[in-house]
C-alpha cells in the first residue's frame, strides 16, 4: 500500500497548473486545461507540495490510515 | 442556420486569453485560433510575478503558463509582441500597431488591465509591477539592507513588501487609508495584518500617501515626499495604486466600467467577447455588472467565452475566489461582498477564518488565513445557498 492516496476535485481547478509542477509524475492537465491525477496514491511526497501549492485548495492527501495530510 | 465560424482572434495572451484558445480546442473547434500578445513572452502566470519569481525561486521559464510546444501542438498560431490598434467590426478586421491585418468571424478582447501609474516625470527606481519585464526590473533593484518604499497596500503592494522583506529588504508600506487591503478585507482582518506585517519587521504607515518623487541629477529617485511633509530615503519604490482596463480598439463597445459583457462574454457587438481583467460581466447571482481582477475569473470567462463562440451557452456565475500569499500566510477568499454589516473573526493569529455577514445575517464571503482544508466546504455551501436564493 502506497503511503498517500490523492483525492482532486476537479470542479475546483482552475487551470493554474502548479501541482503538475511540483508532482508531474502525479499530476497533470487534461485538454480542457483541467488537473487529473495519473495515479490514485504514491509514495511520491512531491503531492504534498502539489496540495500546498494548490491555490484552489482542490488536492487533498490523506495517509494510508486514513489520516488526511494536507 | 447559423454561419460557421473559420477563424478566432484572441486578442490579449493572459489567462483569459489563453484558456479561451485552449478551450476551443478542447471542445473541437477546428478553424483557426490566433492568439495575439501584446507582450514577446508566451503566455505566462502573473501571479507568481510578485511572490517566486520575484523572491528569485524561479526564472522566466518558470512562469510560463503551458509547457513551449503546447501551443504548437494544438495549432494555436501565437503571435507575440503585437498590439491590436484597430478593430474593424463591420468589416471584421483587426490591425496591429505595426499595420499586419487578420480576418476574423469571431474576436475575443481579453487586453487586461495595466498598472495605475503616479502622476508626473518618470522617474528611475519607481517601479510598477503587471509584467515580466516590470518584475524583472524590480526584482533587481531589491537588494539586500536597501530600502524600497511600497505605494499602497493592496495585493501587489502587500505581497512584494512580503518578497522583499523576506529578501531582507528594508522595506516601508504605505496604506493610504486606514489599514491594509481596507476596501476588500476591511478595518478588522486589517489590524491583524498591519500587526504581522510589523512582526515581520515592515516599516506599515497608515494614512499615507505620497505627493512626490524627488530625483536627483540623473533622474533617479532619491526622496519620497509624503502628504504630511514627511520625507522618506528611499532607494526604490513600488506603486502599487491598483489597474485600470485597457483601452478596447473598437468602437461602439458598451463599458461598465470595463467591457460590458454578459455572462457568457458577449459584447453589444455581434461576434465581439470580452473576458477577464477588462471585461465587466453580468452576475446573474449578483443582478448587476463587475469587473474583477482574479485569475479564477479569467480563466472561468475565457472558457465561457469559447464555447458561446462555438454555441453552447455555459454563463460563468461562480462566486469570486482568489489568494494571496504573504508574510506565512495563504489567504483565500471566496464570494463577493463590497459592503458588509459585520465581520466575525474565528481562530488566532497564525490561521483564522473572516465571515463577512450581509445586513441579513447571510455570510456573502468569506477569508481562510491558513486554513485551506475548509476552503472547498465553504465554496460548496455558498453555491448551494446562492442557488437556493
Amino acid at each position: 500500500m502506497a503511503a498517500y492516496r490523492i483525492a482532486l476535485e476537479r470542479t475546483l481547478c482552475s487551470g493554474f497548473a502548479a501541482c503538475a509542477k511540483s508532482a508531474p509524475e502525479v499530476f497533470r492537465l487534461d485538454e480542457s486545461g483541467v488537473a487529473e491525477t495519473l495515479v490514485g496514491e504514491s509514495d511520491d511526497p512531491s503531492i504534498l507540495d502539489a496540495a500546498a501549492a494548490c491555490p484552489m485548495g482542490a488536492i487533498a492527501v490523506f495517509a494510508a490510515s486514513g489520516e488526511q495530510l494536507a | 442556420m447559423k454561419k460557421r465560424v473559420a477563424t478566432v482572434l484572441v486578442v490579449g495572451a493572459g489567462p483569459a486569453g489563453a484558456r479561451c484558445a485552449e478551450t476551443l480546442r478542447a471542445e473541437g473547434f477546428d478553424g483557426r485560433v490566433i492568439l495575439v500578445g501584446g507582450e514577446r513572452e508566451a503566455p505566462y502566470e502573473r501571479p507568481a510575478l510578485s511572490k517566486e519569481f520575484l523572491a528569485g525561486a524561479c526564472e522566466s521559464e518558470g512562469v510560463l503558463l503551458r509547457p513551449p510546444l503546447f501551443w504548437a501542438d494544438r495549432e494555436i498560431e501565437l503571435v507575440l509582441g503585437t498590439r491590436i490598434g484597430f478593430v474593424d467590426a463591420s468589416r471584421r478586421t483587426a490591425v496591429s500597431t505595426t499595420g499586419k491585418v487578420f480576418a476574423w468571424d469571431a474576436l475575443v478582447l481579453a487586453t487586461g488591465a495595466r498598472p495605475r501609474r503616479f502622476p508626473g516625470p518618470a522617474v528611475r527606481g519607481v517601479h510598477t509591477l503587471r509584467s515580466l519585464r516590470e518584475a524583472l526590473a524590480l526584482r533587481r533593484a531589491l537588494r539586500a539592507g536597501s530600502r524600497l518604499t511600497v505605494v499602497g497596500a493592496g495585493f501587489v503592494g502587500t505581497e512584494v513588501a512580503s518578497t522583499a522583506a523576506g529578501l531582507g529588504v528594508e522595506v516601508v508600506l504605505l496604506a493610504a487609508g486606514r489599514g491594509p487591503l481596507e476596501r476588500v478585507l476591511g478595518l478588522e482582518v486589517g489590524a491583524l495584518l498591519v500587526d504581522r506585517y510589523r512582526a515581520h519587521g515592515v516599516d506599515v504607515r497608515l494614512g499615507a500617501r505620497v505627493t512626490r518623487f524627488v530625483a536627483d541629477g540623473r533622474r533617479r529617485l532619491r526622496t519620497l515626499v509624503l502628504s504630511d511633509g514627511k520625507r522618506l530615503h528611499s532607494d526604490a519604490a513600488l506603486v502599487g495604486l491598483g489597474a485600470i482596463p485597457e483601452c478596447a480598439p473598437v468602437s461602439g463597445l458598451a463599458s461598465e466600467g470595463g467591457i460590458a459583457t454578459d455572462a457568457c462574454g458577449r459584447t453589444n457587438i455581434p461576434s465581439v467577447y470580452a473576458c477577464g481583467d477588462v471585461a465587466s460581466a453580468w452576475r446573474p447571482s449578483l443582478g448587476r455588472r463587475l469587473r474583477i481582477e482574479h485569475w479564477t475569473n479569467a480563466t472561468a470567462q475565457g472558457a465561457a467565452a469559447a464555447r458561446a463562440i462555438l454555441g453552447d451557452e455555459q454563463p460563468h456565475d461562480e462566486a469570486p475566489y482568489f489568494w494571496s500569499d504573504q508574510f506565512g500566510l495563504r489567504l483565500q477568499y471566496v464570494g463577493h461582498a463590497d459592503k458588509w454589516a459585520a465581520v466575525e473573526i474565528e481562530g488566532e493569529r497564525d490561521s483564522f477564518i473572516a465571515m463577512y455577514r450581509g445586513g441579513d445575517g447571510r455570510v456573502l464571503a468569506s477569508l481562510f488565513a491558513n486554513r485551506a482544508r475548509e476552503v472547498a466546504a465553504f465554496r460548496r455551501e455558498l453555491a448551494a445557498a446562492r442557488a437556493a436564493a
